[in-house]
């Protein structure tokens, strides 16, 4: 027979429950927003850097971006839980079973996602745009201002997807932040460890709430990107 | 100041463009040369929009309108309105104002609230056209310009440029591979041919020109019964 929670199939969600999965879907946009935030300001201007620059390592970077594409997260949280460890090289920052460590590990794992992807939206834009601007003798501020209006649906939809792949991640969450209760245990950590103790309904009830942040989140950048066109 | 050149040395890869000297007006100077000769690369060099070496002045506004032009996310008016107010600091009542005369001139009066990326490849040189024009440029830089518009429309826009350029002492240089645009627009052509000036001089002697690509030019009009002032 299959176990449907701790309190039974009948038992009433009780307030405690559902502070407890407020505040777990609130570390978990917290930490993956923060990290795509952050992965956004890394790789968007080297996407620009790329794409724009005159650079020979352009070609590097990308290279790096797209090998990226293929890593593993179990890896990314088995080095930063490795270089974080109390005895490890970064151990005396402290931040290992942090939500802090898991933002780390996740902005690693995302950055060459929406790197790669920004690179493939800025290239399929007319590469000529920035100097044909400039050839309309147009001031430089109000030319970024129109080129960033230009790539902005694009770069939404890169961001968009590194914080799904962020939000969505559990070997490196798990590795990062331990799962500690009220502390770093997120959506799919505790999906893990509900379906570990046979607790399918509240297993069930994280994974909607997570697929629900995943259609919000997809909305609004869906929204944005109309109103832009 | 009109645009100059002295000097004009440029360097892409393996090609170089000298041009020893250069002197634009509104009369208009007409730049023709067989494919690769350096016509856009000696258009892109007199905007200051490629690396060049040599002695090179310009207004500071000067316009350029590109072969394949770059188009902004937005309205046909939209996109004349927005550079009118970036560059000559006008209203939005103002700018919007200017951007239906503009479209009024070439012919897209119909099309102005249309997203501009949805026009025809014709339609986006016309609207390139009229932005350029819009912003009251004192250096106008086409690059061929007309060459996708409709052969009935042709002579019309030809007059809006030249009625333009004669009565806002703008000067304009245009980069051809057709004899009508040079007649009707320039009474000085310079010939290129391998990065190098093969003729300069009265477009009215251009028949004189011992350049294979001008007599085929004279050749293809005198089969296809092209009207040659």
């Amino acid at each position: 027979m299959v176990r449907t929670g701790s309190g039974g199939r009948s038992s009433a969600p009780t307030l405690g429950r559902a502070i407890e999965l407020i505040s777990i879907a609130a570390l978990s946009v917290a930490v993956s927003g923060i990290a795509t935030a952050i992965a956004g300001l890394v790789a968007i201007p080297a996407a620009l850097w790329i794409v724009l620059g005159h650079s020979r390592l352009r070609g590097a970077l990308f290279a790096l971006f797209a090998a990226g594409l293929g890593l593993p997260p179990v890896a990314v949280g088995l080095a930063i839980a490795y270089a974080f460890w109390r005895s490890g090289p970064l151990g005396f920052f402290d931040l290992l079973y942090t939500p802090w460590a898991m933002g780390i590990a996740q902005t690693i794992i995302i950055v060459p996602l929406v790197g790669t992807l920004a690179v493939v939206a800025l290239r399929g834009g007319d590469p000529t745009l920035p100097m044909q601007l400039r050839g309309l003798a147009i001031p430089r501020r109000d030319r970024l201002r129109l080129l960033a209006r230009e790539v902005a649906p694009s770069l939404a939809a890169a961001l968009l997807a590194g914080f799904g792949r962020a939000i969505a991640e559990v070997g490196a969450a798990q590795m990062t932040g331990g799962n500690i209760e009220g502390q770093t245990r997120v959506l799919t950590t505790a999906t893990m460890l509900a379906v570990g103790k046979g607790e399918f309904a509240q297993a069930f009830t994280y994974v909607a709430v997570l697929l629900g942040i995943v259609a919000v989140a997809t909305g609004a950048a869906l929204a944005l990107q109309r109103r832009w066109a | 100041m009109g645009v100059t050149a002295h000097d004009l040395i440029v360097k892409r890869g393996p090609f170089a463009l000298n041009v020893a000297g250069f002197a634009g007006g509104p009369s208009g100077t007409a730049v023709l040369g067989p494919n690769g000769a350096g016509k856009t690369t000696l258009l892109l060099a007199l905007q200051g929009l490629l690396p060049a070496g040599g002695a090179i002045e310009r207004p500071a506004r000067s316009a350029a309108v590109f072969a394949r032009p770059a188009i902004l996310r937005g309205s046909a008016l939209w996109n004349i309105a927005v550079l009118v107010e970036s560059v000559l600091g006008a209203g939005a009542d103002e700018a919007r104002e200017r951007a239906r005369q503009m479209l009024d001139k070439v012919g897209l009066s119909a099309r102005r609230d249309a997203d501009a990326r949805t026009l025809s490849t014709g339609e986006r040189q016309r609207l390139a056209l009229a932005r350029a024009v819009a912003i009251d440029p004192r250096a106008l830089f086409l690059d061929e310009a007309f060459a996708n518009v409709d052969a009935d429309a042709r002579p019309a826009l030809r007059s809006f440029v030249a009625e333009y350029c004669a009565q806002a002492s703008c000067d304009v240089v245009v980069a051809t591979s057709s004899l009508a645009d040079v007649f009707a627009l320039c009474s000085e052509a310079v010939v290129l041919a391998d990065g190098a000036v093969t003729y300069e001089g009265s477009s009215r002697d251009l028949q004189q020109a011992s350049d294979p690509f001008v007599q085929a030019l004279f050749a293809e009009g005198a089969v296809t019964g092209q009207a040659i002032r």
